[in-house]
């Protein structure tokens, strides 16, 4: 099993416009992100973020569709994480995948238009099909 | 003399003469001319209380008086043609009454002139008197002889009675010292007294005997005694201190003082009372003065506020571990969900058998997880002890590890008594640590050596090192900087080092490496 687009400054940086939306998957959890991957590739374009710095540097560098991004991480953290997209692109949806229930009180989450809250363990069926009413396939 | 004594003796004198008068004319003749005198005399002795007392004390004063006595005394002989009678004997009251008020340069002018004068009455009633007659030979040297004798006898008594006076006044002079000396000592002891009763602490002095020389309110409270009836009596015959007797003499046998002793006391209402206690031996060459000073404390709301903050740590740490627990074990939980998810979707065997070993891996990771925590609950049993070579254990424990270089050197006698369980937890979770702060050309090194108290076991590493805020935080349960932590390494080897008494020291320099000491007891007989 090989994930499509690791996270990293060589992985290859895809051109807006294709056929397949892009969606950035940041957790610190390696087997969460294969998860992730896994489970939407076959519809998406996946690139993967370990912290909340890689999630920010590609989401700045690359066009991204939809953003599902953990919270608990190292170095940036990932309330700080998307806090600092929203500074740059109001638009994208962020899903926030979180092992920590209640997240909806945040100020941040509050403020920064989450599109979906999913608590750990996920149902892959209905993050899917929210995905989809969020950007379709 | 004093005015009055003076004056009371010339009435005295007054008396005499009209008494040896009377006697001498044999008949009462008021209108003599003797009598007049006498009257006179009388009269001028009274109109002498009219004048000062301090005149009396001016020798010329009272040599006057003595002489107007003579002259009257004279006169009235002269004009009682009483030469023949007993009129002589005045001249001796005046003589003596003279000594008294003066010393002998008083009486003997004195009798001079009374001899003078008696002399010349005995010529002037006996014209041819011999010098030789009784009257003259005897009488006269008698005046003088009585002179010295009542002098030096009046001195000597004015003597004595000054002396007296001094001495009274001395004594008196010291009574009043010796009066002022106790107040300011029963002051004095008042006061330390009350400095003592004052004090918050408890404070219980004896003498080596054991007698109790002080006890303060608050000893007796804490002590659960009666302040009253224990000042004075023996320690010993207090069953319920006898633990404190025991200490405090082992103080004064000792000669040393003993800091923060913990002791518990059985009080009146039979209950544990914990105790703080210092103990000062107090040493004299006077055994009255030697004994021991103690200071009592009541640690019972120490203790119970103890309790209450180890109650309240466990608490928050249930809460955090609850919070940690939620995040830990989900994560690997919804790798297992997630992948059984996939499982149900696919038929490529590649695929399937990618998800089991992450189905797998999720597993193992939550028994890794239960396995700290188990760890970190577990308290240590004693049955298990056994002698451990500290040498052997670290060999096994670093040789499974790759692409790091493990030098271990020291004492090869570095053997504790103690489970070898914990110690393995121990010194991989430290090893672990190591490891995973390393970087580049990743080296350990661990030594051993040996102080009489302690085998110390030392780990170096080259790894990142720890920043000084993360250092506050070293052993706090849960709490990591890496992303697979659990937070509960270094708190397990803290509690570890607990249980063998041990003691733990880290030292480390951001980007330069970490030493980790860790000290176990040489004896674990317990």
């Amino acid at each position: 099993m090989t994930p499509i687009n690791p996270a990293g400054d060589d992985a290859p940086v895809l051109e807006p416009g294709l056929t397949k939306k892009r969606i950035l998957i940041c957790d610190d959890e390696e087997p969460i992100r294969l998860l992730l991957a896994e489970a939407l590739q076959d519809s998406y374009d996946i690139v993967e973020a370990a912290n909340g710095r890689d999630a920010l540097r590609l989401a700045t560098k690359e066009h991204i569709d939809l953003i599902i991004i953990d919270i608990k991480m190292p170095q940036v953290h990932g309330l700080e994480a998307i806090e600092r997209i929203r500074e740059r692109d109001s638009n994208v949806p962020i899903i926030i995948c979180s092992a920590y229930p209640l997240m909806e009180d945040d100020i941040v989450v509050k403020t920064s238009d989450i599109a979906a809250f999913i608590t750990k363990p996920i149902d892959i069926e209905s993050l899917k099909s929210r995905i989809t009413e969020l950007i379709g396939r | 003399m004093q005015k009055r004594t003076l004056l009371l003796l010339r009435f005295v004198l007054i008396l005499s003469t009209i008494l040896v008068m009377t006697y001498s004319e044999r008949d009462l003749n008021i209108a003599s001319p003797g009598y007049a005198v006498a009257l006179a005399y009388f009269i001028s002795n009274l109109a002498l209380y009219l004048i000062p007392e301090t005149k009396f004390a001016v020798p010329a004063v009272s040599f006057a008086i003595f002489l107007t006595d003579l002259v009257a005394v004279s006169l009235a002989i002269y004009l009682s043609q009483g030469i023949q009678t007993d009129f002589y004997l005045i001249f001796f009251l005046i003589i003596f009454i003279a000594s008294f008020a003066q010393d002998i340069r008083g009486s003997i002018p004195i009798a001079i002139v009374a001899s003078i004068v008696y002399t010349w009455l005995v010529y002037r009633f006996n014209p041819g008197v011999s010098l030789m007659d009784s009257a003259i030979l005897i009488k006269v040297p008698f005046l003088f002889i009585v002179s010295l004798i009542s002098s030096y006898w009046a001195t000597a008594t004015r003597r004595e009675i000054m002396e007296r006076r001094k001495l009274e006044t001395s004594a008196r002079k010291l009574e009043d010292e010796v009066a002022r000396i106790t107040a300011e000592e029963t002051e004095l002891r008042r006061y330390s007294e009350m400095v003592i009763n004052c004090v918050a602490s408890g404070v219980i002095v004896v003498k080596d005997d054991g007698t109790i020389t002080t006890i303060n309110p608050e000893a007796a409270r804490v002590l659960g005694v009666d302040q009253r009836d224990l000042t004075g009596r023996n320690i010993k015959s207090t069953q319920s201190l006898d633990m404190l007797w025991q200490k405090m003499a082992q103080a004064m046998n000792t000669n040393r003082s003993m800091e923060r002793l913990q002791i518990s006391i059985r009080n009146a209402d039979n209950e544990l009372v914990p105790i703080g206690l210092s103990l000062s031996p107090m040493h004299s060459p006077n055994t009255e003065l030697s004994g021991c000073v103690g200071i009592l404390r009541d640690l019972t709301e120490v203790k119970e506020l103890e309790r209450k903050l180890q109650h309240a740590e466990r608490l928050s740490y249930l809460g955090k571990m609850a919070t940690w627990v939620a995040h830990e074990i989900r994560n690997p939980l919804t790798a297992i969900d997630g992948f059984s998810q996939l499982l149900s979707y696919t038929r490529d065997p590649e695929k399937i058998e990618a998800f089991s070993k992450e189905i797998h891996r999720g597993t193992r990771r939550i028994n890794h997880i239960i396995e700290d925590i188990l760890t970190f609950a577990r308290t240590r049993t004693r049955s298990g002890a056994v002698e451990i070579d500290l040498h052997r254990l670290m060999t096994e424990i670093t040789e499974d590890i790759a692409n790091v270089r493990v030098f271990i050197d020291g004492t090869a006698g570095a053997v504790v008594r103690g489970e070898e369980e914990s110690l393995k937890s121990l010194f991989t979770n430290i090893i672990t640590n190591s490891v995973e702060a390393m970087d580049k050309d990743p080296k350990i090194v661990v030594r051993f050596s040996k102080t009489k108290n302690w085998i110390v076991t030392e780990i170096v590493d080259n790894g990142r090192g720890i920043s000084a805020e993360n250092m506050q935080n070293l052993i706090t349960p849960f709490f990591t900087t890496k992303s697979r932590g659990t937070g509960l390494g270094l708190a397990i080897v803290k509690k570890i080092v607990d249980d063998y008494q041990g003691k733990i020291e880290i030292k480390s320099e951001e980007g330069k490496g970490t030493t980790c000491r860790v000290y176990l007891p040489t004896q674990e007989d317990k």
